[in-house]
């Protein structure tokens, strides 16, 4: 029986062997030339995944302390915007916002005897930025990632032991100290996993970005599928890739989890 | 920084470090404090004691305004803190007096609070550097110093979490003597912690009240009211039932409930 089951599985491998042997040998997808696709799909990819990133996390900071007022006037517009950009999908925010803008013609407003000229976009500095498909997505992508992240702190904010504020401000801190020195280090370190899934989140949702004609990872794939009609060669190529992508930030937050995490694990 | 300028321009050396005057504070319609005050001179270790409920811990806590009190006057070395009634209520006038003040009165809490992303040595350099001011190689080596005198120099580099309730609250008192103060307040220090710890505890405040440090302390820790305060000060429903030295107050109850408070329970 064992034999039986080794000679099985050895047969299979060999198969799969033979498989892979016979996909290189009559191989010409995967040329120098697609490659090169592939390659600047991933540095698109990976730059507006970045930018988006670190511009959202930037925006993220105040958004997430304005959220947590106790002042209406402050949190309600940024609970407004999270609330929108939240419930309506990534790809109608870039759609809105690609072939959006577009549509907004020039007008006058008149003011008495002086009229004000409102610009469309096509007529300002702006038109140069989003004639180019990278901004539009970018901005898209960044206002997404900002209402998510906003969302992650305010939670990870919220979450700060009522004692270790206590303890702030009975040392005489004031409020934007406390939130300099204890709470935002604090509640940082706890959205940290949550943060993760929204790198990897966005990551895979950068996929999309093709739509409007931009020449990312799936883009690439898309052409590559287009050209030799191989829907199998050139999408798992670009999983695999994606798939490595996100590993890598697996391992970048883990390494950051153990190191900043480290005080909410006890000795043992 | 303005902190230690701050202090040397302080009224004259004979002023209380800390007095209050007749504090009330409501919580909705239920009154906690119906008038309390206290003086605290130079030295004094001042015990509240009294069942829960009876206002101890609103009380200290009024006094470095981690509560707002409703009415009443505080003085901090003889500088009074200002108040101004809002649409919100009475609230101080100047918040940076407040904090001016709170550096000077450091408190320890009940639940330690020490701040749980620093380290041991991080949480007791933290305020001497970012609220007063301190250089840091000069905070670094006063912190190292207090660890060692509450005996947790080697655990200078473990988070909170990674210590016990005893060596957390040793920890936290460490954190409130560097920053130099003037009054110490301590708010049920080692009521949550298990009763062998309790001992470490009760031993360090014991030396730190030799030295003569002011401190004012809520406990339910009898010996140490009786050993080593200079006043106790009896609490029944937001109002002093009896004030006095411990062995008059403890020693000699007058009244029926303090009798009955300290009468052993089992």
């Amino acid at each position: 029986m064992e034999q039986l089951n080794d000679a099985g599985s050895s047969g299979v491998i060999t198969q799969l062997g033979q498989m892979l042997e016979d996909a290189l040998s009559d191989n010409y997808i995967f040329t120098a030339t697609t490659l090169w696709h592939y390659w600047e799909g991933l540095v698109t990819t990976v730059q507006l995944v970045c930018l988006a990133l670190l511009i959202g996390l930037i925006l993220a900071v105040p958004l997430a302390i304005m959220r947590g007022s106790r002042r209406r006037w402050v949190k309600m517009p940024v609970y407004l915007y999270t609330y929108v950009f939240r419930g309506t999908p990534l790809l109608i925010q870039l759609y809105l916002i690609y072939y959006g803008v577009v549509f907004f013609d020039g007008f006058d407003i008149s003011l008495g005897v002086t009229s004000v000229h409102v610009p469309s976009i096509q007529e300002t500095w702006l038109w140069d930025y989003f004639r180019d498909p990278f901004v539009p997505a970018l901005l898209a992508f960044v206002l997404n990632t900002a209402a998510y992240t906003t969302e992650i702190f305010h939670g990870a904010i919220q979450s700060t032991p009522k004692g270790e504020m206590e303890a702030a401000r009975a040392y005489g801190m004031s409020r934007g100290k406390m939130m300099r020195r204890i709470i935002l280090p604090s509640a940082f370190r706890r959205a940290l996993p949550a943060y993760g899934n929204e790198v990897i989140f966005m990551l895979h949702a950068s996929a999309i970005c093709s739509v409007v004609t931009l020449l990312d990872l799936t883009g690439a794939a898309r052409d590559i599928y287009a050209r030799f009609y191989a829907p199998f060669e050139a999408f798992l190529f670009v999983a695999a890739i994606y798939l490595c992508l996100t590993f890598t930030i697996i391992a970048i937050f883990r390494q950051l989890e153990k190191r900043l995490l480290a005080h909410l694990k006890p000795l043992s | 920084m303005t902190m230690r300028s701050s202090v040397a321009e302080s009224p004259s050396s004979d002023a209380l470090p800390l007095e209050v005057r007749n504090i009330t504070k409501s919580f909705g319609t239920n009154q906690v404090l119906k008038g309390l005050s206290l003086q605290a001179r130079k030295g004094d270790v001042i015990t509240l004691i009294g069942a829960s409920g009876s206002g101890k811990s609103t009380f200290l806590r009024c006094m470095n305004l981690l509560e707002q009190p409703d009415g009443g006057d505080i003085f901090v070395h003889g500088e009074q803190i200002g108040f101004k009634e809002s649409r919100r209520g009475r609230e101080p006038m100047d918040w940076r007096q407040v904090e001016r003040m709170r550096a000077r009165l450091s408190m320890v809490f009940q639940g330690f609070n020490l701040w749980s992303h620093m380290t041991l040595l991080e949480n007791v350099i933290e305020a001497p550097i970012h609220v007063l001011g301190k250089p840091k190689k000069e905070a670094i080596a006063h912190a190292r110093s207090l660890l060692d005198r509450v005996g947790l120099l080697e655990r200078a580099d473990y988070y909170p979490a990674q210590m016990s309730g005893g060596q957390q609250q040793r920890g936290a008192i460490a954190r409130a003597l560097a920053m130099e103060p003037e009054v110490m307040l301590f708010d049920e220090p080692t009521s949550a912690l298990d009763p062998e710890l309790v001992g470490d505890v009760l031993k360090v405040m014991r030396d730190l009240a030799e030295e003569g440090r002011t401190m004012v302390v809520v406990t339910h820790e009898m010996s140490f009211a009786r050993d080593v305060s200079s006043q106790v000060v009896y609490l029944h429903q937001g109002l002093v039932e009896e004030a006095g030295k411990p062995e008059d107050v403890l020693g000699n109850p007058q009244s029926e409930r303090l009798k009955q408070f300290l009468a052993p329970k089992y």
